[in-house]
């Protein structure tokens, strides 16, 4: 186990106010102000925050007893004496990220900045058993933090769910397990994770972590309005607008796979008549006719066509797969234009392996949003397909989790104990979460480490 | 045989039949008169000895110069350094093997930052963005080499007792793949043995992490050792304490090969294809160069080596007869 004990740092009690939450606060401000890089010297932080130098000097004291910035280096003179610089130590704790998907789990690490340091994807079936599911997550995120070269504190995990997941904004942190997938109502993936890691546990939809994942670390960067849309099994899309996710009343954003859509006198949803299940329908069907040449080969040497087929031969130039390909893109295309002549975006992305695979549902998505779009929508609009993969859901995970661990309402309750795990909601959850699991299953535990 | 991995971002995976040069393809090769860049994580093992013929041998068929092949001895240092190096030379490509996670992500993003074509081997950093920061990873279906090795190895396991898993102590996309690979079949399916895992940062690291699990482990019944030429050290070890227990590792190079067709202590090898790998790489190099999509991922799926195809196999893989022994 890599988490270590944090009960060693001693608060800097000199020159602290009696007025502990105004305290609380300023700390809260300045350390948030280095860490998204507003200022990086004490004249820069007093300029910033307008906290006075004996303020400014004592938080940072505080917060430098508290390991949470690093001020070593120096920065290039001016003229007179060369400036202290003041940084966030994004070193001084780790986040595991987790991606469920369908057919799919990632997990990586990350530091407290955000940045994903490493991952591993492997299959995975989400309708199989989700207690399997929980227990090899665990697994893994032990693997991974054993295979840290220092050993660092865990602050907490965030998961990525295929689906919209429903939470309360005003809670910081999740104490039960939010519906979000059938078959996993029992699941307790969050309450399994936190008796697991004593550690806070986010939950959200995969549209959400993976626009996030693509505004903070896609090919296209520097846009503040951005719609993401991904295809796959099921279409969605996710908005970022003045560089934050749009929300929504409820957490169900973008869930545009189920508006209507036609194809030569066939009718469905979207989903159904352009995501990955029509693709090895049609792919099927190409094969079965001899229509495709190429997919009847697969068929014949796998027995069954997959999406990734259908591109693949389209990639290569098979007449019927790039028609399938074609027309999902068509009708993709369609509902971004919608979209885009609503929201005006300055990027669009397009994600899902079905999108990643072939450039082909780009050109289609491209002709049809340009196609029925105000001139004044598409003058400045870059519509491009994601490099990310399963990245964009793990590095999404990590930015969502670290503005969590960081909103100055969430950051007041815990920045004087030096680490998030110390926060008193947690620590509530934690007892609440450890008194509901005992009298239902005395003899429950963790799940098993493999190796 | 399929492709049981994903990629190092998730991605599915394609058939190194992806990319195929055709007669014209070759032709304008020839014409445009490319340069391209070998870094290899080391030039002494058999496997990156053959892959490296792989790659040179099908960019020579198309008029491709390979103006540098770089050994890195393992270093991230020294890759670094050779890299920028390599950047001053403006070749038209860079085909390499980063022997680290992060240590090595930058210097791999200033190659394509300085407008050459980048193409990993084997290990992508989590950091390197693909189709921004390189165009495409060729490797084998490392998961799958990891489950080929387990599931030879467990036929010549007891009930109970220990398996050692001896892994390689980096963040390096291949290991790690192989070694969760192993962990997860035994898991699923030989619940009651217990896995214990060594790691090893350098080769000398092996010979005492085998030893250790030897003497800590009395019921220590089989080992996984995470490619053939620490297995070698591991057989060492073994040999010199007078003990047999069954061992399967990754690459079939001569020594565990000569072990597994004598009658062990190797039982296994889920074999990588080194050769067929380079040719992949050099192919989709020169596809990209030609100005066409090459794909994401290109993996190759591994051979099970046993007693009875170890001939055959050795000879599919290393393209020459197989040792008299």
């Amino acid at each position: 186990m890599a988490i270590s004990a944090e009960s060693s740092i001693r608060i800097r009690s000199k020159g602290r106010p009696k007025n502990s939450e105004t305290a609380a606060a300023s700390l809260a401000e300045i350390l948030n102000l280095l860490r998204n890089e507003v200022a990086q010297t004490r004249q820069e932080l007093e300029r910033a925050s307008q906290y006075g130098r004996a303020v400014v000097a004592d938080r940072l004291a505080t917060l430098s007893d508290l390991s949470l910035i690093d001020d070593t280096e120096t920065g290039t003179a001016t003229g007179g004496r060369a400036p202290r610089l003041v940084r966030f130590n994004k070193d001084r704790a780790r986040l595991i990220v987790v991606a469920l998907q369908q057919s799919a789990i990632g997990i990586g690490l990350a530091d407290i900045s955000g940045r994903l340091l490493t991952e591993h994807h492997e299959s995975a079936d989400l309708n199989a058993s989700a207690a399997d599911t929980v227990a090899r997550i665990v697994t893994l995120a032990r693997w991974l933090l054993s295979r840290q070269s220092e050993v660092r504190d865990l602050w907490g995990i965030s998961v990525s769910a295929p689906g919209p997941v429903v939470t309360d904004p005003s809670q910081p942190f999740l104490a039960a397990t939010p519906d979000f997938l059938p078959g996993w109502e029992n699941s307790n993936l969050v309450e399994g994770l936190c008796r697991a890691f004593r550690t806070p546990v986010w939950l959200n939809s995969s549209l959400k972590t993976m626009t996030m994942g693509e505004h903070h670390g896609g090919v296209e960067q520097g846009h503040d309005t951005m719609l993401f849309v991904r295809i796959g099994t099921r279409i969605g899309a996710g908005l970022v607008s003045g560089g934050k996710p749009y929300h929504g009343s409820a957490g169900a954003v973008g869930l545009i796979g189920q508006l209507p859509a036609h194809h030569e006198g066939e009718s469905g949803t979207l989903n159904y008549m352009a995501g990955a299940e029509m693709f090895r329908r049609q792919g099927l069907a190409a094969a079965e006719s001899g229509q495709s040449q190429q997919l009847a080969d697969i068929l014949r040497r796998t027995g069954e066509i997959t999406e990734n087929d259908v591109c693949q031969a389209a990639q290569m130039g098979d007449p019927a797969a790039t028609e399938i390909v074609t027309r999902s893109g068509r009708l993709v295309g369609g509902v971004v234009a919608t979209l885009a002549n609503m929201l005006n975006p300055d990027l669009i992305v397009l994600a899902g392996t079905v999108a990643q695979s072939t450039d082909i549902l780009l050109a289609a998505v491209r002709e049809a949003v340009y196609g029925a779009s105000h001139p004044l929508v598409t003058r400045d609009l870059t519509i491009v397909t994601s490099r990310m993969s399963g990245s964009a859901g793990l590095l999404g995970a990590a930015s969502v989790a670290v503005e969590a661990l960081f909103a100055p309402d969430t950051l007041k309750e815990w920045i004087y104990s030096g680490t998030p795990v110390k926060h008193p909601k947690l620590v509530e959850i934690l007892g609440e979460i450890d008194r509901r699991a005992k009298p239902q299953s005395p003899g429950d535990t963790p799940p098993p480490i493999e190796n | 045989m399929t492709i049981v991995g994903l990629g190092p971002h998730g991605e599915q995976a394609s058939p190194p039949e992806r990319v195929t040069l055709l007669p014209q393809d070759i032709a304008e090769a020839r014409r445009r008169d490319f340069r391209v860049a070998l870094i290899m994580h080391t030039m002494d093992s058999d496997w990156a000895k053959q892959l490296v013929q792989g790659v040179i041998g099908t960019l020579g068929e198309s008029g491709v110069t390979v103006i540098e092949t770089v050994n890195c001895a393992f270093s991230p240092k020294t890759q670094i350094s050779e890299l920028h190096r390599i950047i001053s030379a403006a070749p038209d490509a860079v085909i390499s093997l980063p022997v680290e996670n992060t240590a090595v992500a930058e210097a791999h993003r200033k190659v394509t930052e300085a407008g050459i074509r980048l193409f990993l081997l084997d290990n992508a950093p989590t950091e390197l963005l693909l189709g921004k920061d390189y165009v495409s990873l060729i490797s084998a279906d490392n998961f799958g080499l990891g489950r080929i090795a387990a599931e030879i190895l467990s036929a010549h396991l007891p009930e109970t007792g220990t398996v050692g898993l001896i892994g390689y102590d980096a963040d390096f996309f291949a290991t790690n793949e192989r070694e969760l690979a192993f962990a997860r079949w035994m898991q699923i399916n030989r619940p009651v043995l217990n896995v214990e895992t060594r790691r090893f940062a350098k080769f000398s690291d092996v010979s005492t992490l085998t030893a250790d699990l030897l003497s800590q482990h009395e019921d220590l019944c089989g080992l996984f050792v995470a490619w053939d030429t620490p297995c070698i050290q591991a057989l060492d070890v073994l040999k010199g304490a007078g003990i047999n227990l069954p061992v399967a590792t990754v690459d079939l190079g001569a020594e565990v090969a000569a072990s597994l067709a004598t009658g062990g202590p190797v039982v296994g090898v889920a074999a990588q294809r080194p050769f067929q790998q380079g040719e992949a790489a050099a192919r989709a190099a020169i596809t990209e160069l030609l100005g066409r999509k090459c794909p994401d991922w290109l993996a190759l799926p591994g051979l099970a080596v046993t007693s009875k195809n170890v001939v055959q196999s050795y000879q599919a893989i290393w393209r020459m007869p197989a040792p008299n022994e």
